[in-house]
C-alpha cells in the first residue's frame, strides 16, 4: 500500500516544496482569508444543493416544480462550486504534506467522488424524464434516492471538511 | 459583563467542553451543518427576491422555505451556546464576535421585519427595484454574521 501511494506522496512532496506554497502557508492574512472563503463558498453551494435534495426527496421546497428549482439554483450552485473549488485547491496547495496524512482529507475527497457520480447519474438519466414528474409531490424511486444519497453525500464531505482541523489519527 | 462571560467560562459545562477530545469538534461539525442548511434556507428566497420574477411566487417559495430557515437558527443557536461557553474568555475579547453578534441582531430584525413583508407580499405589489434590493441586503447582512464568525477561530 505504501508503495503504491509513493507516486502522490510524492506529487505532494513536490507541491510542498514551491515557494508560493511557502509563501501562502507563512502568510499572516492569505491563508485564513482563503480559509474564510472556502466556507462562503461551500455553505452557498452546499446549502443551494441541499434545499434541491429536499425537494427530491419530498419534504421541502414542495410549492416549486423541480424542473424550475433546477434551472432557478443550477447556475448559483457552480458558482459556489467554483470558488469551493479554486480555495480548496489553493488550500492545499498552501499544506500538501497537512492533508496528505490526514484520513479525514482522503474521506472527503471519496465522497465528493461519489457525490459527483450521482450527481451526474441523475442528470444524464432520470432527470431524462422530469416532465413526467415534475409538478409531483412524490418522485419516482430514482429521483428520491438521487436526493437521499446528495443529502448524505454532501453531508458527509462537509463534516469531514471540517474534522480536517483535527489530526487524531496520524 | 466581562463577570459574566468570566462566568461562563468556568462553567462546570464550560470546562468538560473544553478538556473533552471530541465534544467541540462534535459542536463544531453540527454548527457547520446547521449553516449550510440555513444558509440555503436563506438564499432560495434571495436569490428569488434578486433574480427574475417568472414561474412559482416568491411568498410561496419564502413560505416553504421558513420552516428550514427556523430549524437552521435553532439548530445554529443550540451548537452555538457550548462554543460561546466553553471560549467566553476568547469570544470576549474577540473583535469579531462582537461584531458577529452586533450584524446578528441587526440580521435578524430585518429578516423579521422588511424582508418578510416583502418576501410574503402578494405578486406584483411590491416593485422589482425594491425586491431585489432587500434580497440584496439580506445576503449582504448575513454573510456579515457568517465571515467574522470564521475569523474568531483564526485570529485570537
Amino acid at each position: 500500500m505504501a508503495e503504491l501511494l509513493l507516486p502522490l506522496r510524492q506529487l505532494f512532496e513536490y507541491f510542498d516544496a514551491f515557494e508560493s506554497s511557502i509563501a501562502i502557508r507563512e502568510s499572516q492574512y492569505l491563508y485564513p482569508g482563503l480559509l474564510t472563503a472556502h466556507v462562503v463558498a461551500l455553505t452557498m453551494f452546499a446549502g443551494l444543493i441541499l434545499m434541491m435534495d429536499l425537494r427530491l426527496i419530498g419534504v421541502g421546497n414542495m410549492q416549486t416544480p423541480f424542473s424550475q428549482l433546477q434551472r432557478r439554483l443550477f447556475p448559483y450552485q457552480m458558482v459556489g462550486m467554483a470558488f469551493s473549488v479554486i480555495t480548496g485547491l489553493a488550500l492545499v496547495y498552501a499544506q500538501p504534506m497537512r492533508f496528505f496524512v490526514n484520513i479525514f482529507f482522503w474521506v472527503k475527497m471519496f465522497m465528493m467522488a461519489l457525490a459527483g457520480l450521482n450527481a451526474l447519474a441523475f442528470h444524464y438519466l432520470t432527470y431524462n424524464s422530469v416532465s413526467r414528474w415534475d409538478k409531483d409531490p412524490i418522485l419516482p424511486p430514482a429521483a428520491r434516492l438521487a436526493g437521499a444519497l446528495g443529502l448524505a453525500l454532501w453531508v458527509g464531505v462537509v463534516v469531514s471538511g471540517r474534522l480536517i482541523a483535527y489530526n487524531w489519527f496520524q | 459583563m466581562l463577570d459574566i462571560f468570566d462566568w461562563m467560562n468556568n462553567l462546570g459545562v464550560s470546562v468538560a467542553i473544553r478538556e473533552s477530545v471530541w465534544m467541540s469538534p462534535l459542536v463544531n461539525v453540527a454548527h457547520l451543518v446547521a449553516l449550510v442548511m440555513f444558509v440555503g434556507a436563506v438564499l432560495i428566497v434571495d436569490l428569488k427576491l434578486v433574480g427574475n420574477d417568472e414561474g412559482t411566487p416568491v411568498a410561496a417559495i419564502a413560505r416553504g422555505a421558513e420552516k428550514w430557515f427556523l430549524w437552521g437558527f435553532f439548530l445554529l443557536f443550540v451548537t452555538g451556546v457550548p462554543q460561546l461557553i466553553s471560549n467566553a474568555l476568547r469570544e470576549y475579547y474577540s473583535v469579531f464576535f462582537w461584531f458577529k453578534m452586533a450584524m446578528m441582531v441587526v440580521a435578524l430584525i430585518f429578516t423579521f421585519t422588511i424582508r418578510r413583508r416583502v418576501s410574503l407580499a402578494a405578486e406584483g405589489t411590491v416593485a422589482a427595484g425594491t425586491r431585489k434590493l432587500v434580497g440584496a441586503v439580506s445576503i449582504l447582512l448575513w454573510a456579515s454574521v457568517a465571515i467574522p464568525a470564521r475569523l474568531i477561530g483564526l485570529f485570537t
